[in-house]
Order: structure tokens, then C-alpha cells, then sequence
């Protein structure tokens, strides 16, 4: 099996506080991989790392490789490996001052697509794979923050989906979403799976078991396990998975 | 409780009592606040009616007493000011809040402060013994050169000018609308940024979608607050644009502006032309007044643009296809349009492309941070190569300004002399001044934040943004006027100095504290609530307990203010080179000794005199803004949130 994003050796700092410690594994092309753990183990940072975000807190660094289809990150131009590889953040994070059209419209300015009905049709697309056409079909000349908070957060994945990236990281998408968002965006997140790279940062263990081909646990920094997520999930190799994917965990 | 009846009885009647007082301290320092801002009005009214009834309307036309020269002046000079001020301005916020390394931004940041608080005295000196003969040697021989000296470039070009007024007022507004913006972008949410850095934009791309827009409103509130000093701004003008009543024929004319011709011609003015002059001060009054107005006006529409605020842009996209009638869930996320294939081939030139403009963004803002960066190293630089020799020399704070000397080598036969009676009076009248400003300017802070509902609030907050717009030489004249209604005697004297210089400060006090009190979230407030404290008690120990720094850091910088001022303190304080002798008399202070020096026919010594004077003004700001950021910076640590 390829794999799409290969980790090896990864350390993370903010300032002088290490957050990640020799994370290596590697991410299978097109399936899923939900990463879980308990908060504040680094699932957020780990993500942050793979599009190079991470650099751009101030005092933040890594040591350690990434390679994408092989290429070492680090040697690849940034904006051009955060277009290829797309994220979505926990909070719902629209432009304020952009239209509900705009805002998915931005990722496709921004590479340079122009033509009205190219547009037209790379928004209408993308708001229709995240399940919010629907919504905002009659209002997409709205501000963003005339929408709920699933609902923006289902923007945001529109805008993430507009500019096709080959690989898309989700920071616990769900978090803010009610029982049916959620199930739209897991129907989405399975109809991607067989295209897309997918990494998805959940608290909801249920949730990683439905979406995910591959599961990592993070504990204090450090990656615990990492396999399928049948195995994980039922025969976990550590005592400490196993604590934590049966709910018993301080 | 049972046991406490009858105590605990009395105690809370005590306490409420004692409540209401503050409460009613708090009101009555808001009512003198309003009551001085119709004072101001009404008095510029009153002394200005012998000149209405003279000239009427003729005041704006009649050829031969015409108003017409100056308000032209004033209104051109500031929009020219305005027109170099804001793009450089811009740039120096968003390099400073967006694309600096982070190294850089703290000293950045600082230096912007540092001339967001430099005195206008010393601004004026500057541009009149480096920016006028600059001028008038290579700037505008440059410009007549380069535009064949036509149209608004024709004419001898002196250096004393529109042009040079109007260079210098923007090198003065430019710290103050960057300073002020900066915050504006600094305050706006961090999350969209990384949103839009993670759809591949560049840095400058981030700022552009996810900061500029929001952060409008203040942006536009820092630039109106420029104009507002551009038009009200007196030394610094006065000393290099000739101060004639004469309609510009091009950019290279001499003229005056309201202010400047004010602060010349105020001080041997009696009878009717006293009257004149007012009235052309109440006009000032009414600019300041409209730009004020305006200002809310347009930040109120910017911020209704969307309910975050800033400015929301729809750019309709034309005809959306028909809404598929097989419905959403029948297609497939996988099918691309077949435009897709050419997108992203073309990825790599977008990115490229995207650098480029970055790099463009970036060559801009930075060479706007120069610009704005050099003048003021070069008055720093000046000051310190004319005064620092005065500075460094322990007698020159302690002698008083030198005997009028003419020795051709001045440093070595003329004494040097001191401004130790300056000093002495400028603290005298800061003290004077803060013993009513700042309890009056802390209690209507707290008025404005706590008490007042909200109509009152608003309405209280433009009365006090009215008085801070003001144009400190206006305050002057108000004084001025007021004690020669009361006691002629006392109209140039330490007390009159120190009325004009806390009118200068309580509204700076009370904006400041209110702002800082409004940080103070309400959760903060009303768990000290529920736990029974009595709302004074909520306010004096919670509310300003949590904000103290900031509010001493505004007191700091108002204090500052008041050391540097010259303008309200030409007619007030009067001029003196004896040690302060009665609060009844003239008393000397450091910015007019600067003005006076610079004004006056004046000799080598006195010139060195007058810039130490002027580094020291600028030793104390600089002391003053970097105490203001390490005490603010302090208390945002976090733990002490
Ligand atoms: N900007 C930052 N500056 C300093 N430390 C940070 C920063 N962001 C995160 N950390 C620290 O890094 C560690 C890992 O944080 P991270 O956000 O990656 O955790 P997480 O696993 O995503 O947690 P959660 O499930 O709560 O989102 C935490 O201890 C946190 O305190
Ligand atoms: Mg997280």
C-alpha cells in the first residue's frame, strides 16, 4: 500500500515546550485515518505539521521528516503544499467579510480561476458535497454569520473542498455539529474516502470506527498505536489503547 | 445572620450610602465635563459677537477682513496631509501587525508610539531647521523640476509653505493613524488567518481576505482621529508656513492655516480683532466638531456592514446554474468540471503568481515603514547631535536660560545656561493640572463605563470625544478668554497654565479608563455581584482593580501629553526665564521655551538651550511609551487575566 504522507521521526515545539515526540508513521493513500487520544496529547499539532501551519506560530518549530508522494516537505514550497493538502479546523473559521459565496469562492481566486461560470460551478459543486446547498441555495450573498455554527462549519468544509486538495485534514469537524450535520458530513467523509486522503481528528470513538480505514492513538505526545482501525479498536496491542478505546481513562 | 439583625441593618444602610455618593461622585464629574464643553462653545460664542456683528457673512467673503485665506489653508493642508498620511500609514500597520518578522515588531511598534507622542514643538523645530531648508534646496526644486514648475508646482520655492506644512503634518499624523490601526488589525480574530493560509493563499493573501476588512472601522476611526490633529495642529505648522492671510496660487505659497495665525496674531490682539480671531477659533471648533460627527457617522455604517463589523463585500456573481433538480445527494463528490484539469496544471503559476503579488505587498509596506521611520530618526538623530551635549551637562537642569550672547563660536565663549526654571514650572503646572484632571477624568471614566445607561453613554462619550478633538490651542484660548472675564490679572499665570493643561487631560483620562474598564468582562462583574458585594465596592476593587495598569498607563500618557504642550500654554501660562514665583504670575514650561526660542530672534546659545529642551521632551516620552509598554505588557501575561 502507498502511502500518501510519510512521517518519520517527528518532534513539535511551541517555544521551549515540547508538545510531540518521534511520531513516525505513515498515512495510507486514499482511506482514512482518524487519529484519537485524550486532549492535549498533540492531535491538533500533529495535523498542523502535516500542511506546514505549524511554522507559523510564532516560536513554533519541528525537527523530523514529512514526505508528500515521496517529496520531503520541508524542501517544498508552503503555500504550495497547503493547496494540496486542505484543512478544517475545529471552530468554524469563515471570512467574516465575505459572502457565503465568496468564502467558498476564495480558494478558487485565489488559483487563479476567473471565469463566472467556472466559479458558479466550482461553489455550487463544493456546497453541495458538504450538504449545505440546500440551506443556502437563496441566500448565498449573505454574510457567513447569518448561518449557524454546523452550519458554517459546513461552509468551511465547502471552501476546503472547492480548491480539490489531495489531502484533507479535519480537526474534530464534528465537534459543533448536531446528530443529523453530522451524519451528512460522515456520508460525505465516505464518499471522499475512495478519492481523497483523508485525516480526521476525533473525540467521538464511535465516529472514527464508522469513518476511519486506519486508527492512531496519541498519548502525551507520543504515537501509542497505529494500525487498522478493526484491530485498534478490538484487539489493541497496548494496554493503554485498550484503556482508552474502552472508555477507561482519568 | 440571625444573630447580626440590627447590624447588619446598618451596615448595608451604611454601605449604600455610601455607594450613592460615589455614584453621585462619578455623576457629578460627568456633568463638568459636559458643563466645560458648553462652556467652551458658549464662551468662543459669546466673544465672537462683536466680529458676527461686524462682518456677518462677510466674514467668509468680504475682501477686506476674509476668513476665506485660512480656512482654505487649514482645510488644504490637512487633506494633503491626510492624502500622504494614510497609504504610508497603512503600510506601516500592516507590516507591523502582519508581515514584520516578529523580531522586528516590538521596536517597530515602539518607535510608532514614540512618535504618536513626540511634542508638536518639537516636530516644528525639526521641520524648521531640517525639513524647510531641505525643501526649499532640493525637495521643491525637485518637484518644479520634474513637473516643468506649472500648476500647483510653480512659484519660488522657500520651504516655507503649503507644501512643507503639509509634509510636516503628515510626518506628524503618520505614528498616530499607524498606531492606531495597528491595533485595529491586532485585535481582529487569528483563526480565518490560518484558514486562508491553508488554502493556499500567502501571508499577504490572509491579511487581505481575513484581517483588512474587518479591522476597517478602526482603521477608519485612526485616520479621521488624524485629521482631526492635522486641522487642529499649531506649532509645528505655524513655524514653517509663513503665517500671511493669502490664497494659495500654487503649493509653493505661503499662507496660514486657523491655528497658526491664532497662536501669531491672539496674543497682541484686543477689541475687535480678538474678536475676529475667535471667531475664526469657533470655526476651528466647528471643523473639529463636524470631523468628529463624520467620523462616528462612517464608522458606525463600516461596522453595520456585518454584524462582526468592517466592511462585507457581496461582488454578485452572475447567473448560478438552476438548483439540480436530481438533488444534492445524487452527485458524486469525485466528478470534477472539465475545467478542473486545467486549474490544476496551472497550480504551480498560481502559487508563483501569489508570490509575486506577496513580494509587491511586501516591498510596499516595507518602503512605507521607511518612510515613515526615517523622519523620525532624523529628528531623534538632530536632537541628540544639537542637545545631547546640554543634556549630559548636570547644571543645564538646574541654571536658568542663558544671557542673550553673539559670539560667533558660541559653545566655546557664550554660557550655556539651563532650563531649570522650565522644568520647575512644567511640573508645577503637571501637578496643578492633575490634582483636578485626573479624579475628575478617573470618575467620569467610571461614570462613562459603570453607570451611565446607554443613551447617556453615548451621548457623554461624544461630548468627551469632542473635547479630546479639540484643538489644544483652542483650550488655550477658552482659558485665556475665561480668566479675562474674571480676573485680567490672573489670564497669564501659573493657574490659567494649569486650567488649560488639565482640560487638556481629563478627557485623554476618561476615555482611557473607560476603555479599560469595558475590558473588564461581565462575568468578572457579575460574580462579584452575586457574591453581595455593593456595586461601588464591584467597581473600585474588582473592576479597577483588574485594569489598574492600564488605566495608570493612560494617566502616564496623559501626563505626557500635558509636559510637551505648547500650544494651549503660549496665551495661558504666558512665558518666563525666572524661577517660578507666584501661582498668580507668568510661569516658564518647555514647550513655549522651545517655541519662544524659535520664534524670537535668537542666538546660537539659546538655540542649544531650546534643543536640549527638546531632547529632554523627547528622553521623557521615550521613557514615558516604553514604560507604557512593559506595564501593559506585564499585565497580559497570562495568570493575571
Ligand atoms: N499555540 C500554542 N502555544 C503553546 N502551546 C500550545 C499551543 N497550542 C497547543 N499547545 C500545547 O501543545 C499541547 C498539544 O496541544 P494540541 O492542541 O495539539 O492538543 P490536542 O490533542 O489537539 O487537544 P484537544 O483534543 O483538546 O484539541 C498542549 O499541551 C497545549 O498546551
Ligand atoms: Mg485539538
Amino acid at each position: 500500500m502507498a502511502s500518501k504522507l510519510a512521517v518519520s521521526n517527528l518532534d513539535a515545539w511551541y517555544g521551549a515546550q515540547q508538545v510531540l515526540y518521534a511520531i513516525s508513521l505513515e498515512l495510507p493513500d486514499r482511506a482514512t485515518t482518524a487519529i484519537i487520544g485524550p486532549s492535549g496529547c498533540g492531535k491538533s499539532t500533529f495535523l498542523r505539521c502535516l500542511n506546514r501551519l505549524h511554522e507559523e506560530v510564532p516560536g513554533a518549530r519541528t525537527a523530523g521528516e514529512i514526505r508528500l508522494d515521496g517529496d520531503d516537505l520541508a524542501r517544498l514550497d508552503p503555500v504550495l503544499v497547503r493547496c494540496r493538502v486542505g484543512m478544517v479546523f475545529q471552530k468554524p473559521t469563515p471570512f467574516p467579510n465575505l459572502s457565503i459565496f465568496e468564502n467558498v469562492a476564495a480558494g478558487l481566486r485565489l488559483l487563479g480561476v476567473r471565469r463566472a461560470e467556472e466559479l458558479d460551478e466550482g461553489v455550487v459543486d463544493a456546497l453541495r458535497d458538504a450538504a449545505l446547498w440546500e440551506e443556502v441555495e437563496d441566500k448565498l450573498d449573505a454574510p457567513p454569520s447569518s448561518l449557524s455554527g454546523g452550519q458554517q462549519q459546513r461552509l468551511c468544509i465547502a471552501r476546503a473542498l472547492a480548491v480539490r486538495p489531495e489531502v484533507l485534514l479535519l480537526d474534530e469537524p464534528c465537534s459543533a455539529l448536531d446528530p443529523i450535520a453530522t451524519a451528512k458530513v460522515e456520508a460525505l467523509l465516505a464518499k471522499l474516502r475512495d478519492e481523497y486522503t483523508l485525516v480526521i481528528v476525533t473525540h467521538n470513538l464511535a465516529q472514527a470506527t464508522r469513518v476511519a480505514d486506519h486508527t492512531a492513538f496519541f498519548y502525551l505526545g507520543k504515537l501509542v498505536e497505529f494500525g487498522s482501525t478493526e484491530q485498534v479498536f478490538k484487539a489493541p496491542a497496548e494496554k493503554l489503547t485498550e484503556n482508552y478505546v474502552n472508555g477507561r481513562f482519568g | 445572620m440571625t444573630a447580626g439583625g440590627p447590624a447588619l441593618g446598618r451596615r448595608v444602610a451604611r454601605l449604600r450610602r455610601l455607594g450613592g455618593a460615589f455614584r453621585a461622585g462619578t455623576l457629578a464629574a460627568a456633568a463638568i465635563v459636559v458643563a466645560l464643553v458648553v462652556a467652551l462653545a458658549g464662551l468662543l460664542l459669546l466673544e465672537s459677537i462683536p466680529s458676527i456683528d461686524r462682518w456677518g457673512l462677510g466674514f467668509f467673503t468680504d475682501p477686506a477682513f476674509s476668513a476665506v485665506p485660512v480656512i482654505v489653508g487649514t482645510l488644504l493642508t490637512s487633506a494633503l496631509a491626510l492624502l500622504i498620511a494614510v497609504p504610508i500609514s497603512l503600510g506601516v500597520a500592516i507590516f507591523a501587525a502582519e508581515l514584520a518578522p516578529r523580531w522586528l515588531r516590538t521596536p517597530l511598534a515602539w518607535m510608532v508610539d514614540l512618535g504618536a507622542a513626540i511634542p508638536s514643538v518639537v516636530y516644528g523645530f525639526w521641520a524648521l531647521v531640517v525639513v524647510s531648508p531641505w525643501m526649499a534646496r532640493t525637495g521643491e526644486p525637485a518637484l518644479a523640476h520634474l513637473t516643468g514648475g506649472t500648476g500647483p508646482f510653480s512659484g519660488l520655492p522657500l520651504g516655507e509653505d503649503y507644501l512643507t506644512a503639509s509634509l510636516i503634518l503628515a510626518i506628524m499624523i503618520v505614528p498616530t493613524i499607524s498606531a492606531l490601526s495597528r491595533e485595529a488589525l491586532l485585535g481582529v480574530p487569528r483563526a480565518p488567518r490560518e484558514a486562508a493560509l491553508c488554502l493556499g493563499g500567502t501571508r499577504w493573501d490572509a491579511t487581505r481576505l481575513s484581517v483588512l476588512r474587518p479591522a476597517a472601522p478602526g482603521i477608519l476611526g485612526a485616520i479621521m482621529l488624524g485629521l482631526g490633529r492635522a486641522i487642529g495642529e499649531t506649532i509645528a505648522v505655524a513655524l514653517v508656513i509663513g503665517n500671511i492671510y493669502q490664497l494659495p496660487t500654487s503649493l509653493f505659497s505661503q499662507g496660514g492655516t486657523i491655528p497658526s495665525i491664532l497662536v501669531n496674531e491672539f496674543g497682541g490682539a484686543f477689541g475687535l480683532q480678538q474678536s475676529e480671531l475667535i471667531e475664526l477659533g469657533l470655526v476651528l471648533f466647528a471643523m473639529s466638531f463636524a470631523i468628529n460627527l463624520l467620523a462616528r457617522l462612517l464608522i458606525r455604517r463600516a461596522q453595520r456592514e456585518t454584524g462582526r463589523g468592517g466592511w462585507f463585500s457581496r461582488r454578485r456573481r452572475r447567473g448560478v446554474p438552476a438548483p439540480d433538480p436530481v438533488g444534492t445527494n445524487l452527485r458524486d463528490p469525485l466528478d470534477r468540471p472539465l475545467w478542473w484539469s486545467r486549474v490544476e496544471a496551472g497550480r504551480p503559476r498560481a502559487v508563483r503568481r501569489r508570490r509575486v503579488v506577496y513580494l509587491i505587498a511586501l516591498v510596499l509596506v516595507v518602503g512605507a515603514t521607511a518612510a515613515a521611520v526615517y523622519p523620525l530618526a532624523s529628528l531623534i538623530g538632530t536632537a541628540v547631535q544639537q542637545g545631547g551635549a546640554a543634556v549630559v551637562t548636570p547644571s543645564f537642569y538646574t541654571s536658568t536660560p542663558p544671557p542673550y550672547c553673539l559670539e560667533t563660536n558660541a559653545s566655546t565663549h557664550c554660557p550655556l545656561g539651563g532650563i531649570g526654571p522650565a522644568l520647575q514650572g512644567t511640573l508645577i503646572l503637571i501637578a496643578l493640572a492633575s490634582v483636578v484632571a485626573v479624579p475628575v477624568g478617573l470618575l467620569t471614566g467610571i461614570y462613562l463605563s459603570e453607570y451611565a445607561r446607554r443613551r447617556t453613554s453615548q451621548l457623554l462619550g461624544v461630548l468627551v470625544d469632542v473635547m479630546v478633538g479639540v484643538p489644544s490651542l483652542l483650550l488655550g484660548v477658552f482659558v485665556f478668554v475665561l480668566f479675562l472675564r474674571v480676573d485680567p490679572l490672573d489670564a497669564r499665570s501659573a493657574l490659567s497654565g494649569a486650567a488649560a493643561l488639565s482640560l487638556l487631560m481629563i478627557p485623554i483620562i476618561a476615555r482611557a479608563t473607560e476603555a479599560a474598564l469595558r475590558t473588564v468582562s461581565v462575568e468578572v462583574r457579575e460574580a462579584a455581584l452575586a457574591l453581595g458585594f455593593p456595586r461601588h465596592r464591584v467597581t473600585l476593587r474588582v473592576v479597577l482593580g483588574n485594569s489598574k495598569s492600564a488605566i495608570l498607563t493612560a494617566n502616564f500618557l496623559a501626563l505626557g501629553r500635558a509636559g510637551g504642550e505648547t500650544a494651549a500654554l503660549v496665551f495661558t501660562a504666558g512665558t518666563s526665564s525666572y524661577w517660578f514665583t507666584s501661582l498668580r504670575s507668568p510661569i516658564a514650561s518647555l514647550g513655549p521655551l522651545i517655541y519662544d526660542n524659535l520664534t524670537i530672534a535668537s542666538a546660537p546659545n539659546w538655540t542649544i538651550d531650546a534643543w536640549g529642551a527638546a531632547l529632554v521632551l523627547l528622553l521623557i516620552m521615550a521613557a514615558v511609551s516604553l514604560a507604557a509598554r512593559l506595564v501593559l505588557r506585564a499585565d497580559r501575561t497570562p495568570g493575571s487575566v
